[in-house]
C-alpha cells in the first residue's frame, strides 16, 4: 500500500505556472478518466485550485505504481506542455509525508491565507469528483474521509477558522456581527461600486444581508453590481436619504473629499432616532469625516481599525498554528498506524482460519469419543478450546499490531507465512 | 437523600460554574463549555429538588421571602442555563452568575425571617402578589446583566477596543432587545405585583401604609410609571444605552426596595426575635427538617 502525492502549490510554483496547470471540473472529469486509463489499477484524486494543483495516489502493489516522471508528463500533458516545462516546479510527497501534506491542506495549515475556510469545500469536491469518475478506492476513500475529520478537529479545537484576515470579511464577521444579530431585515447602503464594494458584498450576501441599496456617482456601475446582487440602485443625489434609513453603511469611493461630513450627518440625525447605525469607511481617503464617530449611535470605522484587527487575527491565528500542526501530527501517525495494521490484515485472517479445521477436527473427535456429553458440556468444550485458540494467537498477533505501528513489517509477515505455511 | 441536600450544594455548584466562565478570560479550553453547564446542570437539579422538598414543608413555593429569593435565584438559574447552551461562546454566565449567587446569598440571609400569617381570603391574592413581583425581578435581573453586557460592549464597539479573550459578548441588537423586553415585562409584573398587594392589603389590613416596604414599593412604582411614559413619548429611549441606562437605573430601584426590605423592620417579613423559635426555613437553610406545625405562609 502506497500514498503519494505530486503538484505544485504557492510555495513551489509561481503563479503563471498554477494558472497553466489548473483544472476547472470539465478537465478535471477528463484528466481522471485519462489517468485511470493510463494506470487502471491506480487509485487518483486530483485537486485544483487557485493556489496548488495536487494528484493524490495510492496503490496496493509498488509495482502499479507510475514514477514521478509520469506523473509529471500526465499533469503536463493535459495541458499540452512539455514535461521540462513544468518539471522543476512540481514537488512529491509519499507516504505518511503525503497523509501529513493533505491533512495540513484540508485544515488550511498550507494555504496562503492560513485558516481560510473555502480549502475544505474545494478539498470535498475534488474527492466527489474523483469518486463520480470511479478513480477512488479504499485508499484514497480513507485518506480523503481522514482529512475531512482532522480539519473539522483542527476548526473545532482551535481558533484558526474563527479569524477572518481580509478586509472586507473582517469588516463583516468582526465588525458588523458585534452590532447586528442578524442582515436580513438590516438595510445595507453601499457607497461606491469598486472591487472592494464587491468583495464586502459578497459577504454581507453570505452572512444573510437581502436589502442592498448602491450608490455610486456613475449610476450605470451601481446598477450593474445593483444586478450582480439583487440589491437596488439609488441616485447619488438620495444620499443623505438613504443614510436615514440605512443601519449599515460601506464606503468604498474612490473621492478626495469626504463624502458625507459632520454637518450632512447632523441634518438627518434627528430623522434616526438613534438608531444604531454601523458606518465601515473602507476608502482611502476617507468617505466619512471621522468626527461622525462621536455622534450617539453611531460605530464608525476606518481601514485603520479594519487593519489592525486583520493584523491581531493574523497574530492570533499564527499563534495557533503549533496546536494545529500537533493536531495533524497525531492524526498523520494514527492514519499511518491503521493503514499499517490494515496491511497485516490478510495474513491474521489466514492465521485465524487456518487453526479452524484442526479445531473443528479435534472436537469432532473427542465428541466421538465422549458421545454421553449433553448440549451444554459440548458447547463448554467449545469455548474452551476457542479460547485456548485466542490465547495461543495473541502473543504473535499483538506483536505484528505494535510493529505495524511503525510501518508494514514485512519481515515478520515473510516469517508468519513461513512459520504458520501461509499462502498468498 | 432530597433532605440531605443544603442551599451550600446548589451554591456551591453555581459557583464553580462562575469559577469556569471567570477562567475564559485566562485561558481558553475545548471541554470547559460541557464541564461548565454539567456543574450549573448539577446545581440546577439540586436547586429544583430542594424547592421540591420545600413546598412539602411549607405553604407552597412563595410562602416566605426565602422560598421567594430561592425561586428568583431558580428563575434566573434556568435563564442562565438556557443561554449558555443556544450561546456557548458568549459569556453570559459571567453577569447572570453572580446574580443568581446574590439572590441565593439573600435567601440565606432571609432563612430566620417571619413571613405573615395568611387565611383563604388572602392566600390567592397571596401567591398571585409574590407570583408577579418575582417574574418582574427575575426580568429586571435579567434586564439588568443584559444592560450591563450592552454597555460594555458598546464602549468597546465606539472606542474601538480589542476584543478580551474569552469575554465575547452577544451583538449589541441581541442585547438591546432583551433589555427592551425585559423592561417592558419588568414594568407590567411589578405593577400587578404592587397592585396585587395593594389589594391583599385592603382585603386584610396587616401593613400599615406607611410601612417602609410599602413606601419603597410605591417609589419603584413610581420610577417605572415614569419609565414607561419615558418610554412611551419619547422614542430613542426605546433604543441602545438609554434603554441600558433605564434597566441598570430600575435594577438600582429595586434592589433598594428589596433592601428595605431586608435591613429594616418591617411587617412584611419580620426580623427574628432575639431568643424566639427559629423559624422553619432557617432550620432547613441549616440542615436540620423544618415542623410541619411551623407551617405558616405569605408572600
Amino acid at each position: 500500500m502506497k500514498v503519494r502525492m505530486i503538484g505544485c502549490s504557492h510555495h513551489t510554483a509561481s503563479v503563471e505556472l498554477r494558472e497553466r496547470l489548473a483544472f476547472n471540473p470539465m478537465q478535471a472529469k477528463a484528466a481522471l478518466r485519462r489517468f485511470r486509463e493510463t494506470f487502471p489499477r491506480a487509485e487518483a484524486v486530483l485537486l485544483s485550485t487557485c493556489n496548488r494543483v495536487e494528484v493524490y495516489t495510492a496503490f496496493d502493489e509498488p509495482d502499479d505504481e507510475p514514477s514521478h516522471e509520469q506523473v509529471a508528463a500526465f499533469l503536463a500533458g493535459c495541458h499540452g506542455l512539455a514535461l521540462y516545462d513544468v518539471f522543476d516546479d512540481l514537488f512529491e510527497r509519499t507516504g505518511d509525508d503525503a497523509v501529513r501534506h493533505l491533512f495540513s491542506v484540508a485544515a488550511s495549515l498550507d494555504s496562503m491565507v492560513l485558516g481560510e475556510p473555502h480549502i475544505l469545500a474545494q478539498v470535498k469536491q475534488a474527492y466527489q469528483l474523483a469518486t463520480q469518475e470511479n478513480s477512488t478506492g479504499p485508499l484514497t476513500h480513507a485518506i480523503f474521509q481522514a482529512a475531512v475529520k482532522v480539519a473539522r478537529r483542527v476548526t473545532n479545537e482551535t481558533s484558526l477558522h474563527q479569524k477572518r484576515v481580509s478586509i472586507p470579511s473582517v469588516a463583516v464577521a468582526d465588525f458588523a456581527a458585534q452590532v447586528f444579530e442578524r442582515f436580513d431585515d438590516k438595510q445595507v447602503l453601499v457607497i461606491g461600486a469598486g472591487e472592494m464594494a464587491d468583495e464586502t458584498l459578497r459577504y454581507l450576501r453570505e452572512a444573510g444581508a437581502r436589502q442592498l441599496i448602491i450608490v455610486n456617482r456613475s449610476y450605470e456601475r451601481a446598477r450593474d453590481l445593483a444586478q450582480q446582487w439583487e440589491g437596488r440602485v439609488a441616485p447619488w443625489e438620495a444620499l443623505l436619504g438613504e443614510l436615514v434609513r440605512a443601519d449599515l453603511v460601506v464606503s468604498t469611493t474612490g473621492a478626495a473629499q469626504p463624502v458625507v461630513t459632520l454637518a450632512n450627518y447632523r441634518q438627518i440625525e434627528a430623522q434616526r432616532y438613534q438608531r444604531p447605525s454601523l458606518g465601515l469607511d473602507l476608502a482611502i481617503p476617507r468617505d466619512f469625516e471621522p468626527a461622525i464617530g462621536e455622534c450617539l449611535q453611531v460605530f464608525l470605522y476606518s481601514l485603520d481599525d479594519l487593519q489592525a484587527a486583520c493584523r491581531r487575527n493574523r497574530q492570533e491565528r499564527d499563534a495557533e498554528m503549533p496546536q494545529a500542526l500537533a493536531i495533524v501530527e497525531e492524526e498523520t501517525a494514527r492514519f499511518m498506524a491503521e493503514l499499517h495494521h490494515r496491511s497485516t490484515g490478510p495474513v491474521i485472517q489466514q492465521l485465524k482460519q487456518g487453526w479452524q479445521a484442526p479445531k473443528a477436527e479435534e472436537l469432532r473427535r473427542l465428541f466421538n469419543k465422549l458421545p454421553q456429553l449433553d448440549e451444554r458440556a459440548r458447547a463448554e468444550v467449545e469455548q474452551s478450546f476457542d479460547r485456548l485458540l485466542n490465547k495461543l494467537l495473541h502473543p504473535p498477533l499483538e506483536t505484528l499490531r505494535d510493529e505495524a505501528r511503525h510501518g508494514i513489517p514485512h519481515a515478520l509477515l515473510d516469517a508468519f507465512k513461513r512459520l504458520f505455511q501461509l499462502m498468498d | 437523600m432530597i433532605e440531605r441536600i443544603q442551599i451550600l450544594c446548589f451554591a456551591a455548584s453555581y459557583g464553580v460554574a462562575l469559577a469556569l466562565e471567570i477562567s475564559r478570560l485566562w485561558f481558553r479550553s475545548g471541554v470547559r463549555g460541557a464541564v461548565m453547564w454539567v456543574f450549573a446542570g448539577a446545581g440546577f437539579v439540586a436547586h429544583t429538588l430542594y424547592l421540591w422538598h420545600r413546598t412539602q414543608l411549607t405553604d407552597g413555593p412563595l410562602s416566605s421571602p426565602f422560598d421567594w429569593y430561592l425561586l428568583a435565584a431558580w428563575l434566573l438559574a434556568l435563564v442562565y442555563l438556557s443561554l449558555a447552551f443556544w450561546r456557548p461562546r458568549s459569556a453570559i454566565g459571567l453577569f447572570l452568575l453572580p446574580l443568581v449567587l446574590a439572590l441565593i446569598g439573600v435567601a440565606a440571609l432571609l432563612a430566620d425571617r417571619t413571613p405573615l400569617e395568611v387565611n383563604r381570603a388572602t392566600r390567592a391574592w397571596g401567591a398571585l402578589h409574590g407570583a408577579f413581583l418575582l417574574l418582574g425581578t427575575v426580568a429586571v435581573f435579567v434586564g439588568f446583566a443584559a444592560g450591563i453586557m450592552y454597555l460594555l460592549h458598546a464602549y468597546r464597539l465606539k472606542h474601538k477596543l480589542p476584543q478580551r479573550r474569552g469575554l465575547q459578548l452577544p451583538s449589541l441588537e441581541w442585547l438591546e432587545r432583551v433589555n427592551s423586553r425585559a423592561i417592558s415585562l419588568a414594568i407590567v409584573m411589578l405593577l400587578l405585583g404592587v397592585l396585587s398587594g395593594a389589594v391583599l392589603n385592603t382585603v386584610r389590613p396587616e401593613l400599615p401604609w406607611t410601612d417602609p416596604i410599602v413606601v419603597s414599593s410605591l417609589l419603584t412604582v413610581a420610577w417605572l410609571i415614569t419609565v414607561a411614559l419615558f418610554v412611551a413619548v419619547y422614542k430613542p429611549a426605546r433604543r441602545g444605552r438609554k434603554v441600558a441606562y433605564l434597566t441598570v437605573a430600575s435594577f438600582l430601584f429595586l434592589v433598594f426596595s428589596l433592601g428595605v426590605a431586608l435591613l429594616l423592620n418591617t411587617k412584611h417579613a419580620s426580623l427574628p426575635e432575639r431568643r424566639g423559635p427559629v423559624a422553619p426555613a432557617a432550620r432547613l437553610a441549616r440542615g436540620q427538617r423544618a415542623d410541619s406545625t411551623d407551617r405558616r405562609g405569605a408572600a
